[in-house]
Formats: structure tokens, C-alpha cells, sequence
């Protein structure tokens, strides 16, 4: 479970964050929706304790994230934007290092480094070094990182950008399995199909601020759109961002 | 902790031994230096103890027969001949009474002609001199022969120096720049390792993925400033073995000592540069992070790698060396020294610069985990 109450940062002269709230339930894939610079990747920035909110609590399954982060981040599994591979690295000893960063001992590391390969079918890509993987090579193998230790709480960051019909697939069948475990997921996205696909709860923030949130049903029903995308522009008040 | 140490230093390790360029360039260092090294001696060696001969014009040259024969002796030789090499621009004019001046024992006048503020004449101009000062003192004592009064009455002090170098402690300069090759290989050997790994890591964004997993940042900063020290040392052990076999062959007898690597001073020389080698790890990455990029970084570290450059230098060309010698680096430099010279160690200097040494690797290592808790250092903002 992640709760985030009364945010605010700036950045420079900028409002990053203006007053956010907002909680991601477990056993819910909660969506992160915004225009380009609403702030969504300082919010979950500060969520994994990355970035100092000037005011306001984040918390982890009830952890401070600002008061014991290592406690907080161990629940936690993170997949930012950019990947921050390490190219020189094949994606299993990358995805093994951060299981083991993670807390998982050498031998348990492997072991679910494995199993994570396995279900993302990337066995063909796993003992390549990452120097000169496609976009969609590098996503997969940051995703595998970010699931691999089965973290209660799994913050994606963009998640869907750049992969093929078959990953974004695999993308989320994925979150839906982890969901249906009953963890925690929280992702940011402007791609108005993906959240409507996947999404229990979402969150629509602009400047720093939520501007709604409720199920994609309840959102529509609000402004009285037939589709999310509809809803979305009508709740924003412009259309600025949408088509990137 | 001790475990997540082990994992951190594990992934630097890896990471950085497959950046082949990176470690190549470092380990070129090492085993260029001692190679470049031993040629310069090999060649200076020559210059020193076989005088190359020298050739001047002489005027009025037949009126001095045995002068000319006593400059001959000494390699000086006269020649006409303008497009010969060795010929300088020296003249030596003989007077045109000089023999008759010299029949009656009077001072015959030679003039030597040059141009003293040519540094390339002074040691020419010198070795002249000293060959005429030698005729002078010759031809005079003869003339005290002839005339039944003891030469030595001219001589009112007898100096007698007793040389008490060892043949080992002579070779102080060229000792001072072997010694000065091995230390800085500690700082260059993994100077681009060090700023790929801090600065590099951050401008491929997994910096802030590492920060954000349940590790300190001091963890981070240890296993890098160790996987960085790692290499440092795996130079040191390059340049010493590639040392060992190059000051072998340089033939030191010429010149009455030699600068021989034993094992037990590679021993020791490991011992005294691994906390040098943490302390520059350190350092580096420190220098490297506050940087906000990798092109400004390179310079930064460069520009800081000079201050221990300057102290090792100190050492080698001997100056101040009474404050200096407490100094980490160059205190080390001289228990190197003294080791090879077979002298008795420095062993307070040596413990005290050795602590301040580690001390200073805590410093940046804390210094360095401190800037990895700024969003402004880890963003590069």
C-alpha cells in the first residue's frame, strides 16, 4: 500500500508538486495520469525516497518513506524512466545484482532471477550483455529487475513506452498477476488506452495537483464523457500533453 | 552490510574489467613507465660517463704545440673543418707572443671566445677551462722544479674527502623518479575506471536506481572507492614486476650503484601504497561526483591528481624535505627511498602520514555519501 498525503516540492522556480494525495491499495493497479510535466515522475521520485518533498508523508505499507527508508524501500520494487541498465552487464546478472541489493541471499537470487526470466520469455536476450539492446529488449529486462524480489508495492515509471504488441502484452499480464497476488501497483502513464485497460483506480494530476481519481467508470460518469480519454480533457481543462 | 559490501563490489568489479579500453589505458601506464623510463637512463647513462669529444677553433695553434697536445689528451681537438658536427662556437686565440712570453716565464695571454649565456656552451666552456687551469698548474709546477723549489709550496690546503655513499644511495635523483613512476601509478592506473563508475553511473541514470533500493549510500561509495582501489593495485603490481625486469637491464655499473626491485620491496611497497591507493579511490570519486558530467569530471580529477603529484615530486627532487616528509605521499615516497637505499626506515614519518592516509580516505568516503543524499549531486542538477 502506498499512501501519499499533502506532497509539495519545488523544483528550481517550479511547483513540481503542489499539494498531492492520493493512495494506491494493495490488490489494485492504480494509475498515475497526467499531461507531460504534471509531475508525475517527481511524485514517484519522492514515493521511493529519491527526491526530499518540502512538506507532506509518503508511506510504504505505513513506513515513512522520508523517516526509514531502508525499512520502506524493501517493500518496494521500482521500474524508472530512463532504465538505467548497465550495459556492460547481461540482464541476469543485472536483474540477480538487484535481488540481491533487494535482500535476497546469492543462491534465493539466482533462483528468481530465473523464474522472472522465465515468465517474461526473455531467455533468448537473459546471458546477452545489454549494450545494444532495442528499447523493448532494455524494458523487459528493467521490468524483470523491478519484480524480481516480489516486492509487496511495484512503482512503474512510463512502463509502456517503447514496447512491441507481444511485451506490452506480457507488460500486463503481468501487472494483472501481481495485482491478483494481491500486490500493490502503481504506474504513470499518458497512454489513455493502457490505463483504461488496466486500471482499478486512477489518479488524474496536473501542476502537481490531483485533479480527480475514482475508476475509470466513475471518472467518465463525472464529466460526462463516454471514454477516458474524453473524460480526461474535459477534467484537465485543455489538451495539452495528449498527443505525445 | 558486510554481505551487501561483498554484492556492490562484486557488479564494480565486473562492470569495470569488461570497459577493456578503460583498463587498458590505466595498465598501458604501467607498463610504459618503467620501459620509457629505463631508455631515458640507459641513454643518459651513456652521456654521463663517456664525454663526447669536442671540437673548437684554435687560433695561432702551431705557436702552443704541447697545449694543443695536453687539449688533445683531454678530447679537445681543433679543427678548420665549419660543417663539422661536433665543431662549437669556441674560439681559442693564442697570442702571437705567447712563446716568447712562455721562453721567459712570463704569463702567456690565451683568450677564450664564446658566448656564456648559451646554455648549451656552459659545460663545454667548463671542461675547457678546467683542461687550461690543469695545463697552467702543470706547466707551473715544472717551472718550481726547475728552478729547486718544492711544487707543493703552492698547495696550502690538502682536501681528502671521504665518500661514505653506498653504491645503492648514490643514485638519489634517478631512485627519487623510480619511486615517483610507482606512486602515481596508484592515482593514474584507475583514474577513467574511477569517474565511469561515479560520474559514468549517474549519466546512465542507474545511479538513482541504486539509491533507490535499502542500501546506505556509504555502502556504494566503499564498494566503488574498493573496486577502484583494486585496479589501482593490480597497476602497482604491473609496474613493479614490469620495473623489476627493466632496471635489470640498465647498466648501472657505469655509473656505481644501481636501483635493484627485490621482493622484498615490492612487498613492501604493496603494504605502503594500499592505503594510498584507497585514500586516491576515494578521492577520485569524491572529485567525480561533484562534477556535473562526465567531461567535467575528467578535468576536475586531473586537475586534482596534480596535488599529489607535487608532493611526490618534492620528494624526488629533494626540496623542504624536513616539513615535507611528515606529508602523506611524499612520506611515503621516502620510506620507498630509504628501503631501496637499504637505510633505516622512517618509521614514525612513515606510520604517521600512513594514518592521516586513511584518515583522509574516510573523509571523502563520508563526504562522498553525504553529496549521494542531495537530489542535486544524484540528478546532476
Amino acid at each position: 500500500m502506498i499512501k501519499v498525503t499533502n506532497l509539495t516540492k519545488k523544483i528550481g522556480d517550479v511547483n513540481a508538486l503542489n499539494g498531492l494525495s492520493f493512495d494506491a491499495k494493495n490488490g489494485q493497479i492504480t494509475g498515475l495520469l497526467g499531461p507531460n510535466g504534471a509531475g508525475k515522475t517527481t511524485c514517484l521520485r519522492t514515493v521511493f525516497g529519491l527526491l526530499k518533498a518540502d512538506s507532506g508523508e509518503t508511506e510504504i505499507d505505513g513506513i515513512d518513506v522520508a523517516k526509514n527508508p531502508m525499512e520502506a524501500k524493501k517493500n518496494l520494487g521500482l521500474f524508472p524512466d530512463p532504465c538505467g541498465l548497465y550495459e556492460r552487464l547481461t540482464p541476469r546478472e543485472y536483474i540477480t545484482f538487484f535481488a540481491q541489493l533487494s535482500g535476497l541471499s546469492s543462491v534465493k537470487a539466482k533462483a528468481a532471477t530465473s523464474e522472472v526470466i522465465k515468465k517474461l520469455n526473455m531467455d533468448d536476450i537473459a546471458d546477452r550483455r545489454c549494450q545494444g539492446f532495442s528499447q523493448g529488449q532494455r524494458m523487459k529486462t528493467a521490468l524483470a529487475q523491478a519484480v524480481v524480489h516480489n516486492p509487496s508495492n511495484v512503482i512503474l515509471d512510463e512502463p509502456t513506452r517503447g514496447l512491441d504488441v507481444m511485451s506490452t502484452r506480457i507488460l500486463r499480464d503481468l501487472l494483472i498477476q501481481l495485482k491478483e497476488q494481491g500486490h500493490c501497483v502503481l504506474f504513470s502513464s499518458h497512454v489513455m488506452q493502457e490505463v483504461a485497460a488496466l486500471c482499478d483506480h486512477v489518479v488524474i494530476m496536473a501542476n502537481g495537483q490531483v485533479i480527480a481519481q475514482g475508476s475509470v467508470d466513475e471518472l467518465c460518469e463525472k464529466a460526462g464523457k463516454a471514454t477516458l480519454e474524453e473524460a480526461f480533457i474535459e477534467l484537465i481543462g485543455s489538451d495539452e500533453g495528449i498527443a505525445a | 552490510m558486510i554481505n551487501l559490501l561483498k554484492v556492490l563490489y562484486k557488479k564494480e568489479i565486473i562492470d569495470a574489467s569488461r570497459d577493456k579500453r578503460s583498463v587498458m589505458a590505466g595498465l598501458y601506464y604501467a607498463i610504459g613507465t618503467p620501459i620509457a623510463m629505463c631508455l631515458l637512463l640507459s641513454v643518459l647513462l651513456q652521456q654521463l660517463t663517456s664525454p663526447e669529444g669536442l671540437k673548437i677553433t684554435i687560433v695561432n695553434a702551431e705557436q702552443a704545440p704541447s697545449l694543443v697536445a695536453h687539449l688533445n689528451a683531454n678530447e679537445i681537438q681543433s679543427t678548420n673543418d665549419k660543417n663539422d658536427e661536433l665543431l662549437k662556437s669556441i674560439t681559442l686565440n693564442i697570442s702571437d707572443d705567447y712563446q716568447k712570453n712562455m721562453r721567459e716565464g712570463r704569463p702567456a695571454t690565451v683568450t677564450l671566445i664564446a658566448d656564456k649565456s648559451n646554455d648549451k656552451l656552459g659545460k663545454h666552456i667548463n671542461r675547457i677551462e678546467k683542461a687550461l687551469a690543469s695545463y697552467n698548474a702543470e706547466v707551473a709546477s715544472l717551472r718550481l722544479i726547475s728552478r729547486g723549489i718544492d711544487p707543493s709550496i703552492m698547495r696550502t690546503l690538502a682536501v681528502e674527502t671521504h665518500d661514505e655513499a653506498t653504491p645503492d644511495s648514490k643514485g638519489g635523483m634517478f631512485l627519487g623518479i623510480a619511486t615517483l613512476s610507482i606512486i602515481l601509478t596508484v592515482f593514474y592506473a584507475a583514474m577513467n575506471l574511477a569517474i565511469d563508475t561515479s560520474a559514468g553511473e549517474r549519466e546512465r541514470n542507474s545511479l538513482s536506481l541504486l539509491l533507490s533500493h535499502p542500501l546506505s549510500s556509504l555502502q556504494i561509495v566503499l564498494a566503488k572507492s574498493a573496486a577502484i582501489a583494486s585496479f589501482s593495485m593490480l597497476g602497482l603490481v604491473i609496474i613493479l614486476i614490469v620495473s623489476k625486469i627493466t632496471y635489470g637491464l640498465v647498466p648501472w655499473q657505469q655509473l656505481g650503484f644501481s636501483i635493484t626491485i627485490t621482493p622484498t620491496f615490492m612487498l613492501f611497497c604493496f603494504a605502503v601504497c594500499l592505503p594510498i591507493a584507497l585514500m586516491s579511490a576515494s578521492l577520485q570519486v569524491f572529485v567525480s561526483f561533484m562534477a556535473k558530467s562526465f567531461k567535467e569530471a575528467q578535468s576536475y580529477v586531473t586537475m586534482v591528481l596534480f596535488i599529489p603529484m607535487s608532493l611526490s615530486m618534492i620528494t624526488t627532487y629533494d626540496i623542504a624535505t624536513d616539513i615535507i616528509q611528515w606529508v602523506p605521499i611524499a612520506a611515503q615516497q621516502y620510506a620507498l627511498i630509504e628501503f631501496i637505499k637499504g637505510n633505516p626506515l622512517p618509521v614514525p614519518q612513515l606510520v604517521l602520514s600512513t594514518l592521516i592516509t586513511l584518515i583522509l580516505f574516510s573523509v571523502f568516503s563520508f563526504l562522498s555519501s553525504r553529496m549521494l543524499k542531495s537530489e542535486k549531486v544524484v540528478f546532476g542538477l
